[in-house]
């Protein structure tokens, strides 16, 4: 078991190395002088010859490359180019905050709607109000979420003014401001993915409902209430438990789109800007965070899945 | 002062300022008037008679420059920044946008600050004194006064940053002391300049401490304690407001600082300012009262009217400080060409020029004006704009070859060989993100009138300054903010080595860049260092109509500078800078 | 001659699929909605020309009209009319969804097929490419994509079909790994069958229904996110309308003019919705598991 954990350990790291060179040598072919940006307003030949030289732009690519790999692994992810050069870690770190509040918001909102609009359509299966969850579910898949965040926004800040249209507020700052502040994005992201587990939830319980042991426990006359919690459901959240993994680290990137709606300086919203402004460093930074959310929650997931196999569990 | 009394000595003032001789409003006006703490009020008034923009509000007793009196003292301001959804940096060193300046213009100060009426008057300086060659400029700066973290301030902080922003290591501004030959302390208050050569621009340009930023004071102990990253987000000055927090993305804090040099400011206790990017949340934001005032990147068009209608807000419109063109580059075909340094009548004779001059004259500006910017705009003939009232020509848009005249426009493009349009090139037209409405319009207007058809190409900023300073660009839509001194329009933009003239183009196959000529380039120079306003707006004006002439580009429009704030804000008219947001006036009612 | 032996197999199962095709579709109403939407899509792509009222581009100083009988759906922000640039965006909409699929389905299956069918290094080497592709949401992929190479309808449907190889490699070689211990597949190796053949009548053919349901299921995807790439402005910069555009140019009007933020996004979502449910009948049908 610990073998192969290091060896799976290993095997992310390596894919998380390939895409941060990757990374680092296709974004030098992208067009654009971040110098000549910079200095847009007031350059000279030589006050861009000095920023050049000052922020290792000079350096031949293969040199950049290894000092930059030499700084990582010391946790150094370098300093943004623009503006007063803030160092990305500070700038990751400011912004990771804010995803992961609007993701897990997001993930509760698509539990709170998907367990029970799973469950009831499940256990009412091709029932008037089966078909109406499943219909409702296919819209929420269907709706592009930045139009959903729109819409929003027409209706619940615009309009009604019950929630702000736009901002994000520190959890320090109190808990009902973060809140209100994340309601709105919250739902835009969250909709299509609790739509995603809400079918999930429906086919695997349907499934396991059909097995032995259910119809022992019901066999043993236990009510349809508790085979259902106790004994259903678990079970079928098991499949569930591997899209809830990949689906958290997609929540992270669907909330590209919505932090810009909502203008919410996320990592989404940290990477797109990066790239937009050729801003080296905060790129690779930004990319190598993202990765390595999706090659860990993939990998945790396999991991959870061997733990909880229901073989085991049942054998 | 009775009312009675008030109109008599305002109707004599009136008389006074508009008594002068139109070609030469400064003529009986001694040298002194010129020096500072600021021109003379009669000098003032002058400039802004001759300049058409004299209004009774400038003829009150002291002028603009007097604070309203008794304005309420406290409360806190939460600002939204329009355009933006981070305040990247505030270091005077590294700012390069208007939206960044306007706040370190409550933070920070500099020698000279400009007035509502964009002429510099004394800042952290007491006043100046001028040689007579123009050359030295002697400062005698405040005493008794501290930065927000407590330091003292003297003369070394000046010569530190001097120093620093001399430096292209340290700062992107080093270009504006390039005139300047050397900076010696005389005494702890009196700091001496000795330029290379004269300077009209000198104390509205190099000294100023919002467009300036060259000579924006730095604090010393605060940029070794917090070192540069920080400084950058938290700046340490001597001005009225001090930062006290300041998360990027999240917005800056500002509270009273008591040390200010004058006790009766600022008003407020606290300003809150928060970036807020795109239209639609910015207009939520304002209608639901969760932010008073709006500063930072002009205001979306299309917001203005809908702002104006609400009884809630205070909606004031004035010239901005900019100008827009419709950049042509004159080395592709076909408005090809390869020297604009020849008589206009010799080049009218050159297709490539007719091509331009077709394109500059189809140029509908009202219709533009109307459909882009929602009638929120002013048609442009030149980089000199209304918000420099002594200097901007009124007549130039019939005066101007690139006045608009469709059939004109036409009847060139025939002659170039293109009748209707008929095999002329698809070209592109490239536009910011934020401009693709604007170029849409353009591409419409240019259609409509010529039959020529142009691609809107969007391009990230880096992609796009890049592209056009190595001239490797059809068409671009672009220009300047924050230009207050004709030098930020024709220096800049309109000589043979301007810093925007292809500055970094392939000088073997581009010999000029966007625009070269020796008769504009010798006016330009000549006015930079002519000190009497009204020859420099002589020589201003003629430079200005030759680049018109000469279609270096197809000049577009000026922007407007809106101010909005709700009811209960008390903005005074003297900090009503265009462009800017000084807030150290302002109260709430 | 020898080679026919095997070929029943997947032809065998064409006919009666047919009909169960027919008959599942005549039960399910979903199915029978999205294909009318889609039929009507599609015509709508085709005579845009005609149905249209107005050149799609076409400015006038009428700004931000709301409906009406001249402007059905209202005009925008530059005069434009709504109904005919949203008609016309359907042309780029559908097209950029099946082309984009269709190049990352012959990739992707190519490469997966390739990869389960021979193992080995050469498994090895496509699939640490997969993994490191896997690693990366497709939407990051494809704005990643469209900063390197830029904007423009090439360079979206270049970014986006290489964003969706990994997803069709993925199931191509799963199905093979699978087929290529099958009876029918192992005797047609034993008496000598080349590969390229044996890929190309057993392998493939055998492994297309759970392709077939992956590309349904990537339409809707790279439809929509044709439109989240244009409403970042990363889009298609073409004459023509996209939707995502459209509500992208609407943004800044919504509050003003509420059906620029509705009806292109209406658009989207049915042709979404519609695609989403033929995929969900063609599951049921070709009985392929649900994956995410």
């Amino acid at each position: 078991m610990s073998a192969y954990l290091a060896r799976r350990f290993v095997g992310a790291l390596l894919v998380m190395w390939a895409v941060a060179t990757l990374v680092f040598f296709m974004l030098r072919f992208v067009p654009g002088d971040p110098i000549a940006a910079m200095l847009a307003d007031a350059g000279s030949e030589e006050a861009a010859a000095a920023l050049r030289a000052k922020l290792g732009l000079d350096q031949p690519l293969i040199v950049q490359y290894f000092y930059w790999i030499a700084n990582v692994l010391q946790g150094d992810f370098g300093n943004s180019i623009y503006g007063n050069n803030q160092p990305v870690a500070t700038i990751i770190a400011e912004a990771l905050p804010r995803t992961l509040s609007l993701a897990f918001i997001s993930f509760v909102i698509a539990i709170a709607i998907a367990v029970p609009a799973g469950v009831i359509s499940a256990t009412r299966r091709n029932t008037m109000t089966d078909n109406t969850v499943s219909f409702v579910a296919f819209l929420g898949l269907s709706m592009p979420d930045f139009w959903l965040a729109i819409l929003l926004i027409i209706v619940f800040a615009a309009n009604l003014q019950w929630l702000p249209a736009i901002g994000y507020v520190p959890l320090e700052d109190g808990f009902w401001p973060w809140l209100e502040h994340l309601l709105l994005p919250a739902v835009a992201t969250g909709t299509a993915f609790a739509a995603i587990i809400a079918r999930m939830i429906r086919s695997s319980l349907l499934e396991v409902m059909n097995r032995d042991f259910i119809r022992t426990a019901r066999a043993k006359g236990l009510t349809a209430r508790h085979v259902m919690w106790r004994h259903a459901l678990p079970n079928a959240m098991i499949p569930v438990i591997t899209v809830v993994g990949i689906a958290f680290a997609l929540l992270i990137s669907g909330a590209v789109v919505v932090e810009n709606v909502f203008a919410i300086k996320g990592l989404g919203r940290v990477l797109i800007d990066g790239i937009l402004n050729r801003d080296y460093p905060v790129v690779q930074g930004a990319v190598l965070i993202v990765s390595a959310f999706f090659v860990f929650s993939n990998l945790a997931v396999d991991l959870l899945y061997g733990v909880i196999d229901p073989r085991i569990r049942y054998a | 002062m009775s009312d009675d009394r008030l109109k008599a000595a305002m109707k004599s003032a009136w008389q006074d300022a508009h008594d002068f001789d139109p070609r030469d409003p400064l003529y009986g006006l001694s040298r002194d008037e010129l020096s500072g703490p600021r021109l003379s009020r009669r000098a003032t008034l002058r400039l802004l008679a001759a300049g058409g923009t004299l209004t009774a509000a400038h003829l009150m007793p002291g002028g603009l420059g007097q604070a309203i009196a008794a304005a309420k003292k406290g409360g806190t301001l939460t600002a939204g920044w329009a355009g933006v959804s981070e305040i990247v940096t505030l270091d005077p060193a590294q700012m390069g946008q208007v939206l960044q300046f306007q706040i370190t213009s409550n933070v920070l100060s500099g020698l000279t600050h400009i007035n509502a009426d964009l002429i510099a008057e004394a800042d952290i300086a007491e006043g100046w004194e001028v040689s007579a060659d123009g050359l030295t400029y002697i400062f005698k700066l405040r005493e008794g006064l501290t930065f927000h973290n407590g330091d003292a301030f003297d003369a070394e902080d000046l010569i530190f940053t001097y120093n620093r922003s001399k430096d292209p290591e340290k700062s992107i501004h080093s270009g504006n002391l390039a005139n300047v030959a050397s900076v010696e302390k005389l005494n702890d208050f009196e700091v001496k300049f000795t330029l290379k050569a004269p300077q009209a621009s000198f104390l509205t340009k190099t000294t100023e401490r919002a467009s300036g930023r060259a000579l924006t004071i730095v604090s010393r102990g605060a940029l070794e304690s917090m070192g540069t990253a920080q400084y950058g987000l938290t700046p340490v000055g001597t001005g009225p407001f001090r930062i006290t927090e300041h998360q990027l993305g999240q917005g800056v804090v500002m509270e009273r600082f008591d040390g200010f040099y004058d006790p009766e400011r600022p008003h407020l206790d606290k300003v809150v300012i928060k970036p807020i990017d795109g239209a639609e949340p910015l207009a939520a934001a304002v209608e639901a009262g969760d932010i008073q005032f709006v500063g930072g990147n002009p205001v979306a068009a299309q917001l203005i009217d809908r702002f104006k209608s609400n009884p809630d807000l205070v909606v004031d419109i004035k010239p901005g400080p900019g100008f827009q063109s419709v950049w042509i580059n004159p080395h592709r075909d076909p408005m090809k060409v390869e020297s604009f340094d020849k008589p206009l009548a010799e080049l009218k004779k050159e297709k490539g020029f007719m091509v331009r001059l077709a394109l500059a004259k189809a140029l509908n500006r009202d219709l533009y004006v109307q459909q882009a910017r929602f009638g929120y705009a002013f048609p442009a003939y030149g980089t000199i704009n209304p918000a420099m009232g002594f200097y901007y020509d009124e007549g130039i848009a019939e005066t101007s070859e690139q006045a608009y005249d469709p059939e004109g426009a036409k009847q060139l493009l025939a002659d170039a060989g293109y009748p209707g349009g008929e095999g002329f090139p698809e070209l592109e037209l490239t536009v910011r993100p934020s401009e693709r409405r604007d170029g849409l319009v353009i591409a419409n207007i240019l259609k409509q009138e010529l039959g020529i058809t142009l691609n809107v190409a969007t391009q990230e900023f880096s992609v796009l300054i890049e592209n056009f300073l190595k001239m490797e660009f059809d068409m671009r839509l672009g220009g300047s903010g924050g230009d207050y001194d004709p030098d930020d329009g024709v220096v800049d933009w309109m000589m043979s080595d301007s810093k925007f003239n292809g500055r970094t183009r392939d000088k073997a196959k581009y010999p000029i860049g966007y625009f070269a000529d020796s008769e504009a380039d010798a006016l330009i120079k000549k006015q930079s260092v002519t000190a009497k306003p009204d020859d420099r707006r002589a020589l201003v004006q003629e430079a200005n109509k030759i680049t018109s002439d000469k279609v270096a580009s197809g000049f577009l429009y000026h922007p407007v500078d809106v101010l909005i704030h709700s009811k209960d804000v008390v903005f005074p008219a003297v900090s009503r800078i265009p462009g800017l947001t000084d807030l150290d006036r302002v109260s709430f009612a | 001659m020898m080679t026919e032996i095997a070929s029943p197999a997947p032809e065998r199962a064409q006919s009666p699929r047919r009909s169960r095709l027919r008959a599942s579709l005549a039960k399910d109403r979903k199915a029978q909605f999205g294909l009318i939407v889609l039929a009507i899509f599609f015509l709508g792509m085709l005579l845009a020309p005609i149905l249209a009222p107005y050149d799609p581009n076409e400015m006038t100083l009428d700004m931000m009209q709301g409906l009406s009988w001249s402007h059905p759906l209202g005009t925008d922000d530059l005069g434009r009319d709504l109904w005919s640039r949203i008609l016309y965006g359907t042309q780029i909409s559908l097209f950029v969804g099946v082309v984009t699929v269709a190049i990352a389905l012959i990739i992707g299956v190519v490469l997966g097929v390739v990869a389960g069918y021979y193992g080995g290094w050469i498994d090895l080497v496509i699939m640490r490419y997969i993994d490191l592709q896997w690693a990366f949401p497709n939407f990051i992929i494809a704005v990643y994509l469209v900063a390197v190479f830029g904007t423009g309808l090439l360079n979206v449907i270049v970014a986006i079909s290489l964003a969706f190889i990994d997803d069709f490699a993925r199931v191509a070689r799963s199905m093979t790994l699978s087929l290529r211990e099958e009876q029918f597949v192992l005797a047609a190796r034993s008496m000598g069958v080349s590969d390229g053949r044996i890929i190309m009548r057993h392998i493939i053919p055998s492994a297309m229904a759970p392709i077939i349901v992956q590309a349904t299921v990537s339409v809707s995807y790279a439809i929509l996110g044709e439109a989240t790439l244009s409403f970042l402005g990363l889009g298609v910069e073409a004459t023509t309308p996209t939707w995502g555009l459209i509500l992208a140019e609407g943004r800044g009007f919504i509050s003003q003019a509420w059906w620029l933020g509705v009806f292109p996004g209406l658009a989207i979502m049915l042709v979404v919705l519609s695609i989403n449910f033929v995929g969900d009948w063609l599951r049921d049908v070709l009985d392929v598991r649900e994956t995410v």
